[in-house]
């Protein structure tokens, strides 16, 4: 089953500039999706057509078989999304309440807003910081409070937009085993990224962007030898010959 | 992660914390509206009942007066206004200045209420979540169906998240500056401006990126807000800030 499909989808900004190009695209449930590009390729500008953050100047974007226009709320509870920049997407004064934050807009009740918090805690290991402050946690920590924050609002497709940035060493496998446990979990993973050399070894497909365009789709062996030619470095690995290796080995 | 701002919540266990939030908002207005009319004794039992909140609920002093150090600069020229231009009979002169008794016991009044009102703002945010304000505005809002309460509780609830994210904003930037040796500018001004523009321009952008993550998690005005109720310890708490109240009144 197609959780995403994209028909003919193009944006325009409001200042002339042509952010997407007649863009068609379908992604399978359960799938473990790597979006690459150089700065500018188009990459968040398609994300945000999933949940409505934008909308199409042409074509059309469904979510599980229903137009994101016709139902933006659906779309949103059925796709999350975990920013760049983790500190501007935090809303609550502690991380219960920031978790908390989904459950109440879709007008859960108390008891149901707990146990969905609750659980979300535990799916990320951040149970017993439930009452600290969440400017407080490291870059690791924001991150999977995102995750509990989306998992919380039962999403079913994740998608996380350069997950990995300015995080350490360990903080990147924090995040990494986070979110392979979900696709595990059966979740569809959209990972959006300029950086493969982290994540390109568990992702099922790479969909490579230029210029508002998808230029390359196929399964991630086959088109690392591509990548440099559409401005996106290819993991370390691939220079040498070798398989491309998993952070977490 | 940078130093948090002491203006922010800090969770806890403490009496205040635990208060419903529409107490502590009646409480707050009660007791600025009594501080602002109180002379000196009734002064000193309000600047008691603060201090014994600030240590009850340990909230951090040092980093507080440090956020404050505008303020108190106020709160000088405010009394250096009074001293010098309250009618009475003179306590120094030096040249044409001329420093009256009645100015400085005005003085010192209004600065000491100003202090006492600030530290029971301080006290508050301390204690309240944002959320928790945001309800508490919305249900004293209720009798007035022509206002957008919903609106208005957010907005409220916002400005406090907000105030945090504002001064630690201000506080890097003073910082990159100081570290491009802002301080060889000795014009007030100019450092103002060179510090207020990129501050104003930094909150705009993250107030957008905040509504996108906000709009990204189905935000809407008709949503689940916290609880609110009323417990024992409200009501009696009630008794003993209107009995304060009363005393200071007296006195």
């Amino acid at each position: 089953m197609d959780i995403i499909e994209i028909e003919n989808l193009s944006h325009r900004f409001s200042d002339g500039t042509l952010g997407l190009d007649r863009i068609s695209l379908k992604i399978q449930a359960g799938t473990f999706v790597v979006v690459a590009g150089p700065n500018g390729s188009g990459k968040t500008t398609l994300i945000r057509h999933l949940n409505g953050l934008l909308m199409p100047t042409d074509g059309c974007v469904k979510v599980a078989g229903i137009s994101v226009k016709k139902d933006l709320m659906r779309a949103r509870r059925l796709v999350g999304m975990m920013f760049q920049d983790a500190d501007s997407q935090i809303v609550g004064e502690t991380v219960y309440q920031d978790v908390a934050f989904g459950p109440e807009n879709l007008r859960l009740d108390y008891v149901q807003i707990r146990k969905r918090v609750a659980w979300a805690l535990d799916a990320v290991g951040l149970k017993d910081f439930a009452e600290q402050r969440p400017h407080l946690l490291s870059g690791g920590e924001k991150r999977r409070l995102a995750i509990a924050g989306i998992l919380a609002m039962e999403s079913r497709v994740i998608v996380c937009d350069e997950p990995f940035a300015s995080l350490d060493y360990s903080g990147v496998k924090q995040v990494l085993k986070q979110i392979l446990t979900l696709h595990q979990a059966g979740h569809t993973i959209l990972v959006i990224t300029h950086d493969l050399e982290k994540v390109l070894a568990h992702a099922d497909r790479l969909i490579i962007m230029q210029q508002g365009k998808i230029v390359r789709d196929g399964v991630p062996a086959e088109l690392v030898g591509d990548l440099e030619s559409f401005g996106v470095r290819a993991p370390r690995t691939s220079h040498l010959g070798m398989e491309i290796c998993s952070w977490l080995n | 992660m940078a130093e948090l701002t002491a203006f922010s919540f800090q969770p806890g266990t403490s009496l205040l914390h635990r208060l419903d939030v529409r107490f502590k908002i009646l409480f707050l207005i009660l007791t600025s509206l009594i501080s602002l009319g109180g002379g000196f004794k009734g002064l000193a039992i309000l600047s008691a009942l603060v201090i014994a909140l600030i240590v009850h609920c340990r909230l951090p002093l040092k980093s507080g007066l440090k956020e404050l150090r505008f303020f108190l600069l106020l709160l000088l020229l405010i009394l250096g206004a009074r001293m010098l231009t309250t009618p009475g009979a003179a306590l120094i002169e030096i040249k044409s200045f001329v420093v009256t008794g009645p100015g400085l016991i005005s003085g010192v009044l209004v600065c000491w209420r100003l202090v006492v009102i600030a530290f029971l703002g301080f006290l508050f945010i301390f204690t309240t979540p944002s959320a928790g304000i945001k309800a508490a505005v919305q249900w004293f809002l209720r009798p007035a169906f022509f206002i957008p309460r919903v609106r208005i509780a957010m907005m409220m609830g916002l400005i406090a998240r907000f105030i945090p994210v504002i001064l630690n904003q201000a506080r890097e930037s003073v910082e990159a500056q100081r570290a491009r040796c802002i301080e060889m500018r000795k014009n007030p001004i100019y450092r103002l401006m060179r510090l207020g523009v990129p501050v104003i321009r930094r909150t705009f952008e993250q107030a957008d990126r905040l509504i996108v993550a906000m709009e990204a998690r189905c935000y809407s005005e008709n949503r689940t807000d916290p609880a609110l109720s009323a417990t024992p310890i409200d009501w009696i708490a009630l008794i003993v800030v209107s009995v304060i109240c009363g005393w200071v009144m007296i006195v």
